[in-house]
């Protein structure tokens, strides 16, 4: 399977440039035979929306500007990030991760995790989705995460447990931290690549992260994205800071050998799991 | 508080070039004062767009600061950029012949805002946009005058403190005595930055260090060995100066406000 990695910068509010921009991506991938392409979250809208987001929400079954994205996914697979609303529950944004394939809609991931803290203020703007689910994809069930989604390690657990055996992130991850002397890119960059090694290594999993790049209102999107083999390798990397597009050779059969040699999913129990996790709900809300 | 310079200069270079396209400029126009703040400001600006989109003005009240402008007119050469220098003290003296004072703080923020004044003037004719150089110390202690040195359009020293700004310099091989030279704000003859603030920037920017970024509580800072009496003051002069770094409270009255829940970026659609 070939992946493209789109790591751009999007125009702040405006979807119509936005959608020419992945449009122009999409043919660039097709031609050089690509599969898939990622792009970052809030690919159509740019990230620091605020008072934006409502007017860049689209509903991606009813949108015109959507269907072109949907009609050019009739010859490559394509995850695009975008404000979702839909008409049937109108006033409720979710920042979303949509996957199309064959000019249809095959999957709507609703980042769960709301970062709202220090410079984030999405919880202000964005209702949290509400699941983690893997699909069906022409390759191989496939699961898919926003940003903080992914710093969060129950949430790629789910995936895994569902069956997802590509877990591919999208990211608008400003970078902070510049006093490591040896680094090309941000310190936080960091922590994305242990979680891409961790995740990709124990879940026997192919691992993707997007992440964009660009400057809004003076924060600095880090750049960085790469793929885990399921071996927990690094496959490639993405330069910090700076545009990049790739198209990489993922062997998807690495899957089943990662598998074979260390069997975490095998002899995973999700169902003790659950069990644990009800049973340390539920105290919880007893003592709350 | 080490600052990975080369990373730095990546990021701050690339913030020049994107912040100032997004408002529609491809150049950029700054003060130069022969400080090392404004120094460095010119040395990224250059780095950044190539010195023939580096505009400077330099501009003195009488000799206030004769040196600093000799290093300025030195800085603006070495960097080959473009440079003019307009002489404010016309404008100053006609405006205290008639309001005079002996306050040198009044004059030197009167000083401060005609400058500013002025390179919003040329900012217009060259449509260039301002590169201002406030650090993140004199930011933090509000040592700076509001629309005056603290008004511009971009600012990419803003998250660096001195003493990381005078690393960068190095860094930069900006003129070794520009590194050297004693901290002035340039308000009168002689002022020293260190000895009105009452603390070593090296002191200053270790107390803001841990207050701000390791967001320490003053008693663990004072038990970490710095004198009380600094580090009160410190936190004084940073909740003193907030006024400078926000912009005004306006009276909420409707149902959506500017500065209240009128939430837009400053990049929308750029």
């Amino acid at each position: 399977m070939k992946i493209a990695i789109a790591q751009i910068s999007s125009i702040l509010g405006n979807v119509d440039r936005n959608i020419e921009r992945h449009l122009e991506l999409m043919e660039k991938a097709i031609k050089e035979k690509a599969d898939l392409i990622v792009f970052p979250e809030l690919s159509l809208t740019g990230y620091t929306l605020r008072d934006l987001v409502a007017e860049v929400a689209l509903d991606p079954f009813r949108s015109s500007a959507f269907s072109e994205l949907l009609s050019a996914s009739k010859k490559i697979d394509v995850i695009v990030g975008l404000v979702e609303e839909r008409k049937s529950d109108p006033g409720l944004f979710y920042n979303s991760a949509a996957y199309l394939s064959a000019g249809q809609i095959k999957h709507i991931h609703r980042k769960v995790f709301l970062p709202t803290s220090g410079m984030f203020e999405e919880g202000r703007f964005f209702r949290p989705g509400g699941e983690f689910s893997s699909f069906p994809t022409r390759f191989v069930p496939t699961g898919l995460l926003i940003c903080r989604d992914f710093l969060h390690y129950g949430s790629s657990y789910c995936l895994l447990a569902d069956g997802a055996q590509l877990m591919i992130t999208i990211s608008a991850a400003p970078g902070r931290g510049v006093s490591d002397p040896e680094s090309q890119g941000f310190e936080t960059s960091r922590m994305w690549e242990l979680m891409g090694e961790t995740i990709s290594f124990f879940s026997g999993a192919v691992v993707v992260y997007c992440n964009r790049v660009g400057v809004e209102d003076g924060a600095t999107f880090a750049g960085g994205s790469f793929i885990y083999s399921p071996f927990g390798k690094l496959i490639i990397k993405l330069p910090y800071l700076e545009e990049a597009f790739c198209v990489q050779e993922v062997d998807l059969e690495e899957i089943r050998v990662a598998r074979k040699s260390w069997p975490f999913k095998r002899d995973d129990r999700p169902e003790i799991i659950w069990r644990s996790l009800e049973r340390i709900v539920r105290k919880k809300e007893d003592e709350d | 508080m080490k600052i990975n310079c080369r990373l730095v200069v990546k990021i701050l270079t690339n913030f020049i070039r994107e912040e100032s396209k997004k408002a529609g400029f491809d150049r950029v126009i700054l003060g130069l004062s022969g400080g090392l703040d404004s120094t460095v400001g010119a040395y990224l600006g250059v780095q950044a767009l190539g010195p023939e989109r580096v505009l400077a003005l330099i501009m003195p009240y009488k000799d206030f600061d004769y040196q600093g402008i000799q290093q300025a007119e030195k800085v603006a050469g070495l960097l080959k950029i473009t440079w003019k220098k307009i002489d404010i003290s016309p404008q100053i003296e006609a405006y205290y012949s008639s309001f005079p004072t002996e306050s040198q703080l009044l004059k030197g923020n009167k000083m401060a805002r005609e400058r500013m004044s002025i390179l919003y003037d040329f900012s217009a004719r060259e449509k260039a946009m301002i590169l201002g150089t406030s650090n993140k110390t004199e930011l933090l202690i509000g040592y700076g005058t509001i629309h005056g040195d603290m008004a511009y359009g971009i600012n990419p020293l803003g998250d660096l403190y001195k003493t990381q700004v005078r690393e960068l310099g190095r860094y930069l091989n900006v003129p070794q005595e520009m590194l050297n030279k004693k901290p002035t704000a340039g308000l009168w003859p002689g002022q020293s930055d260190e000895e009105e603030i009452g603390l070593t920037y090296e002191e200053l920017d270790s107390i803001l260090y841990r207050l701000v970024d390791l967001r320490q509580p003053a008693s663990q800072i004072i038990e970490a060995g710095f004198e009380e009496t600094k580090v009160r003051r410190v936190i004084e002069l940073i909740k003193k100066s907030e006024f400078k770094r926000k912009m005004p409270p306006i009276a909420k009255l409707s149902n959506r406000s500017i500065g209240h829940d009128f939430l837009y970026p400053y990049d929308w659609d750029k």
